[in-house]
């Protein structure tokens, strides 16, 4: 350090009034994943932000059409992959909507449980991970914990915790186990009580309300513009959800609330989520009451469905419907199609191009983080350094989704 | 034209057709196993039934059938009409067919795969056909259920030895004799036969004899199933990774369509298939002309030579050139019967660069010629390679083997890779220069002092006109091995090299001049 | 639900539009490049189309047609619940010359989406206020989702920026790097210099 001069006159000394270029870069513990922002500072207040994402990009869209349909549902995992089951979701029910079938009632029940599931988890996390960046390390562990017992329920329907794989065309890769219900149930509960917890912690706390109290703000018609949806449209105040909007599956025959908020601002967007988590118990119990116990999984239909390893090994028609799926891939129409589901995100859109072979042509995946995170710069701009991690937090990007 | 009504659409026939050949010819495929275009009718496999709308004022004929009722768990007596083949039903006006339109000609199909199917082996892994397999496609397509029956299959002979080409399994087979009735009708060889009914049917050899005609990979092409295995192609390559593109076949001057199928992965040739074109081939190919995608891959040449010294392709047109300076009056230029009409036309534009006026053309020397296809000219272009000189004197391998015993001809610039004699190929060690612009080994890569290797016909698109005068273009499949490229490429370079410019740029020019004069009065086909 | 919403294009705009179809249950219309904006703009400001959210915007590439690429955007009423899907082609057979206009005065979703349109295929907006890369480095060369790029196809490697005062010792010196695996630098054995 230099010595201090003492002959130095202060009020000569000429104070830098340049604006500073702040690089909070990819690799950053506040940047959720991979987001480098840019930042151009006057003080403590962002006057510009260039928000540069990009960096998880894998090419999805292009390896898609190098494979079949069916070997799409790793890539879409892969995309918000804190809640994949939404995803595999959304993308079966896209080809379904091509193909125009539908799948049998025990499936639907199982697809919205999982998937509400799914919602959970990819809520906790980002809740969590929000109190976490703000210091609150407690809630963020109690959530994990909480995420857990929902991972440990995945991985005995499924066999993976994250990234399943686990929806097919016409239906899922295998029936639920026999201890589903139990479980599901249970689970519910615990992640209920969990959530409770976790909100007399938080809600109570002044430093925590304070630091996302009124940040982040942004004006109904802006979030429009944006074209947000999900959590941070509700949170703006506007009650869209496609679950409610255009039900899939079997929504319409289930009660749940939607919340919405008022100030839209962080607070907002994190209670919202924490309301989303209990109705989304509520929509687990009623599916978990009102699946049937027996009763097929998979459409019955040979051109889309796998049939069982053991007739695959034993008989040559059975042969012949895995041949013909695996090496030429199941065959959707030619044609174009838009099919929408509710994400973790906000609306998770599939626009699909087939030209009638086995190999997709063109599969656009519309991803709501994308959008969120153009926002940002327009949440961040002009509020303080400080300010930006619970912003950023309270948006959810994820960025397999993101990037793809 | 008249019209008879299939499925409410008006299809057009003409006379002496039957349901199916109408249909086909108008783009729609009534599902088939035994029937083909060009072979007569069996009307075995039962697959193409369909309604046919009884006459007005009568009603259909019925039959007794029982049918399986689920709620009585039951067979009952049933009554359906009486469906014909398509195949054998002669077409006249006003005649009202129901084909996919019809739930009893649904039911036909199902059951009748199902039954196609009761004692098929689960082969698919392991079968050639796996990709391209009738069973698999219509399986799918109208069957798509578990076959009834629960015991073992039948077993048959697999892999039976019919000849040196082709592999046969008997428990694949369909019994649809279309190999039967190809080797009686196209080739007129009767050398195969069925043997016994039903589930014991199988195709056997006459006695003492093999399937050793000039046609027998067509067999192979006609089995719509895999139990005829061509042995050139069995177990090399899967089919769907497999692309094709039209060419034209190199084995004589008939020029029989065809397709190329190659593995874009690793620019691999792996079989030609016939391709239909009633003008030349109909749908066939002999087997010379399908095992000649061989020649992409066995003896080529692949770097360029001076005096046997492999070298740079640069450095092999800086050593044609300057050998190629002294050319003049005593020179000549080769064109090849074997290469394409571009390649020979840049070639001759060459040669009239730098002065030369004394054409020729070798090739192949001449084979076994029928008249079902063969051509006793075993090379593809020999009328190409003489109609782009535009007129001028071109003479043949004697005539060439005549000048340079003389000594009016001492150097040669030469396209191509064999020679017609024996004579001449010794003849050619005598000349004072010769460069050599060749894709295969043989007597004029081995004369040569220079050799720049040339890219066979499925490295390039090409144009080939046949005996008939036809003008067909064959395409490229996979791109130049090694330090090949195509000749009128090199002819190109070569002119660079040398200062003379040539009336053509690019491979469009090439093709746009060669098209000119691509074909005599019969007219030029795409 | 969307057919009126076609009918009141239809009426308006009976000129610019190409065709209309509802696979699936998704009402489509394509329209000429020219009347990309106009017909978008109507859709926001009409009270009875209610247009307030662009939900997607992206681009398919046809190489066998021309024009070559088709822009697609999906519209959403919040209010009114209906979606409807509007395309338009532009770009010729090299994939130049595929501009459409920008609708970022309209919606502030399409500025992003945009920018991904415009870095996945090449095509252009015009009228965008900052149209560049977005989930691809700027130094990429090619679009990649265009039909004729190979996915396997390997970039260049982008050389360090030129930083003053900094020592940085390149990746993959003579003696560094992978020997095994995907290649990216040729060492000619003869000359000195790296590739």
């Amino acid at each position: 350090m230099e010595p201090l001069d003492v002959e130095l006159d202060e009020t000569e000394v000429e104070l830098p009034t340049e604006p500073m270029l702040v690089n909070v870069g990819p690799a950053h513990p506040a940047m959720h994943g991979t987001v480098r922002c840019v930042m151009e500072l006057s003080g403590e207040s962002i006057r510009r932000v260039d928000v540069q994402v990009g960096y998880l990009h894998r090419g999805f869209e292009k390896m898609c059409e190098r494979g079949t349909w069916g070997q799409v549902f790793p890539y879409v995992d892969r995309c918000n992959y804190v809640s994949p089951m939404l995803n595999n979701v959304g993308f079966s029910l896209a080809c379904e909507k091509m193909l125009g079938i539908e799948v049998p009632e025990r499936c639907q029940w199982y697809r919205m449980a999982l998937g509400e599931l799914a919602r959970i988890s990819d809520h906790l996390t980002c809740d969590g991970a929000m109190a976490m960046e703000l210091g609150a390390f407690t809630p963020f562990l109690w959530m994990v914990k909480a995420r857990d017992m929902i991972w440990d329920l995945m991985e005995e329907e499924t066999g993976a915790r994250m990234t399943h794989s686990f929806g097919r065309v016409g239906g899922m890769a295998k029936p639920p186990t026999d201890q589903f219900k139990e479980h599901a149930s249970a689970v519910v509960d615990q992640v209920e009580r969990i959530v409770d917890e976790v909100q007399n912690l938080l809600y109570g706390n002044r430093i925590f309300l304070d630091r996302l109290d009124g940040v982040g703000i942004i004006t109904q018609a802006d979030a429009i513009s944006l074209g947000w949806t999900g959590p941070c449209l509700r949170a703006a105040g506007i009650p869209y959800d496609v679950r409610r909007a255009h039900p899939y599956l079997k929504y319409a025959e289930v009660e749940f609330d939607i919340p919405v908020g008022k100030n839209s601002d962080c607070l907002d967007r994190f209670m919202v989520r924490i309301e989303e988590m209990r109705e989304s118990a509520k929509i687990v119990r009623q599916c978990v009451e009102r699946m049937p116990d027996t009763g097929p999984i998979n459409v019955d239909d040979p051109r889309v469905v796998l049939p069982e390893k053991s007739q695959v090994y034993g008989t040559i028609e059975a042969t012949i419907q895995h041949f013909k799926i695996v090496m030429e891939g199941l065959k959707l129409p030619a044609g174009e199609v838009y099919s929408y589901t509710e994400g973790g995100n906000g609306e998770l859109g599939f626009y699909m191009v087939s030209d009638g072979s086995g190999t997709p042509y063109r599969v656009r995946i519309r991803p709501p983080s994308f959008l969120a995170t153009a926002g940002l710069e327009r949440v961040i701009t002009d509020q303080m350094v400080a300010d930006v991690v619970p912003c950023f937090g309270s948006l959810n990007m994820i960025g397999g989704e993101c990037d793809r | 034209m008249p019209t008879f009504s299939l499925d409410g659409r008006e299809i057009e026939f003409q006379p002496g057709d039957t349901v199916i050949a109408a249909a086909h010819r108008s783009g729609i495929d009534i599902p088939h196993y035994c029937w083909h275009p060009g072979l007569s009718v069996a009307a075995n496999c039962r697959m193409c039934l369909v309604e046919v709308a009884p006459p007005p004022g009568r009603g259909a004929m019925m039959l007794d059938v029982l049918r399986y009722d689920e709620a009585k768990g039951q067979y009952v007596p049933a009554k359906k009409p009486k469906l014909q083949p398509a195949c054998q039903l002669p077409v006249t006006p006003g005649l009202e067919i129901k084909s996919q339109t019809s739930e009893h000609v649904k039911e036909a199909r199902a059951s009748v795969q199902e039954m196609l199917l009761l004692n098929h082996p689960v082969d698919c892994p392991i079968c050639d056909q796996a990709g391209e397999c009738r069973l698999q496609d219509y399986w799918l397509e109208h069957n798509g259920k578990q076959k009834r029956m629960k015991d073992e299959i039948i077993h048959m002979p697999k892999a039976v030895d019919f000849g040196p080409t082709i592999v046969y399994d008997a428990e694949r087979c369909i019994v649809c004799t279309r190999c039967v009735r190809f080797c009686e009708e196209v080739v007129g060889d009767p050398v195969l036969d069925k043997r016994e009914r039903g589930n014991l049917g199988e195709i056997v050899l006459a006695p003492g004899r093999k399937l050793d005609h000039a046609y027998t990979l067509m067999t192979e092409h006609v089995c719509p199933v895999g139990a005829l295995t061509a042995k050139d192609f069995r177990f090399k390559a899967r089919v769907w990774f497999l692309r094709s593109v039209p060419s034209v076949c190199q084995g004589c001057a008939t020029g029989c369509n065809a397709y190329t199928d190659f593995d874009p992965r690793n620019q691999t040739v792996f079989r030609h298939r016939p391709r239909d074109n009633q003008a030349v081939n109909k749908y066939w190919m002999c087997d010379e002309g399908v095992l000649d995608y061989q020649r992409v891959h066995k003896g080529r040449l692949l770097e360029s030579k001076v005096r046997s010294q492999t070298v740079a392709i640069s450095e092999a047109v800086k050593a044609a050139a300057d050998e190629m300076r002294n050319f003049g009056q005593s020179s000549a230029i080769v064109l090849s019967a074997e290469h394409s009409s571009e390649d020979n036309f840049a070639v001759f534009e060459l040669g009239r660069a730098l002065g030369i006026d004394k054409v020729y053309v070798t090739g192949r020397a001449s084979g076994q010629g029928d008249s079902i296809l063969r051509d006793a000219d075993k090379n593809a272009n020999r009328a190409g390679a003489q109609l782009v000189t535009n007129g001028a004197a071109v003479g043949n391998a004697a005539a060439l083997k005549t000048d340079i015993e003389s000594g009016a001809v001492v150097q040669v610039l030469a396209l191509g890779s064999q020679v017609e004699t024996a004579e001449l190929a010794q003849l050619l060690t005598k000349l004072s220069s010769l460069v050599v612009l060749c894709s295969h080994e043989g007597p004029l890569a081995s004369a040569a002092r220079v050799m720049l290797p040339a890219s066979t016909w499925a490295e390039a698109t090409g144009t080939f006109v046949n005996r008939g005068g036809l003008a067909q273009i064959s395409e490229k499949a996979i791109t130049p091995r090694g330090d090949s490229q195509p000749a009128w490429k090199l002819a190109m370079l070569l002119a660079d090299q040398m200062g003379k410019s040539l009336p053509f740029k690019k491979g469009k020019d090439v093709k746009a001049a060669v098209s000119r004069f691509a074909s005599t009065s019969a007219g030029a086909q795409a | 639900m969307a057919q009126a919403l076609l009918e009141l294009v239809r009426s308006n705009f009976s000129d610019a539009i190409l065709s209309s179809h509802a696979q699936h249950g998704d009402e489509t219309l394509v329209v000429k490049a020219e009347r990309w904006f106009a017909v978008h703009q109507f859709l926001r400001e009409d009270a009875r189309a209610d247009i307030d959210m662009l939900v997607d915007l992206t681009v398919v590439d046809y190489p066998d047609r021309l024009p070559r690429f088709e822009v697609v955007s999906h519209l959403l009423s919040l209010s009114k619940g209906h979606r409807l899907r509007v395309k338009t082609a532009v770009g010729d057979e090299e994939g130049d010359d595929a501009v459409a206009a920008s609708l970022t005065g309209i919606w502030a979703s399409a500025n992003w989406m945009e920018r991904e349109a415009y870095d996945m295929f090449g095509v252009k907006f015009s009228g965008h206020p900052d149209l560049r890369r977005i989930l691809l480095y700027p130094e990429f060369e090619g679009h990649p989702l265009r039909k004729d790029y190979p996915a396997d196809k390997i970039q260049p490697l982008v050389p360090f920026r030129e930083v003053d005062n900094i020592e940085k010792l390149a990746p993959f010196g003579r003696d560094e790097g992978m020997s095994f695996g995907r290649q990216t630098h040729s060492w000619d054995a003869q000359s000195g210099d790296e590739d």
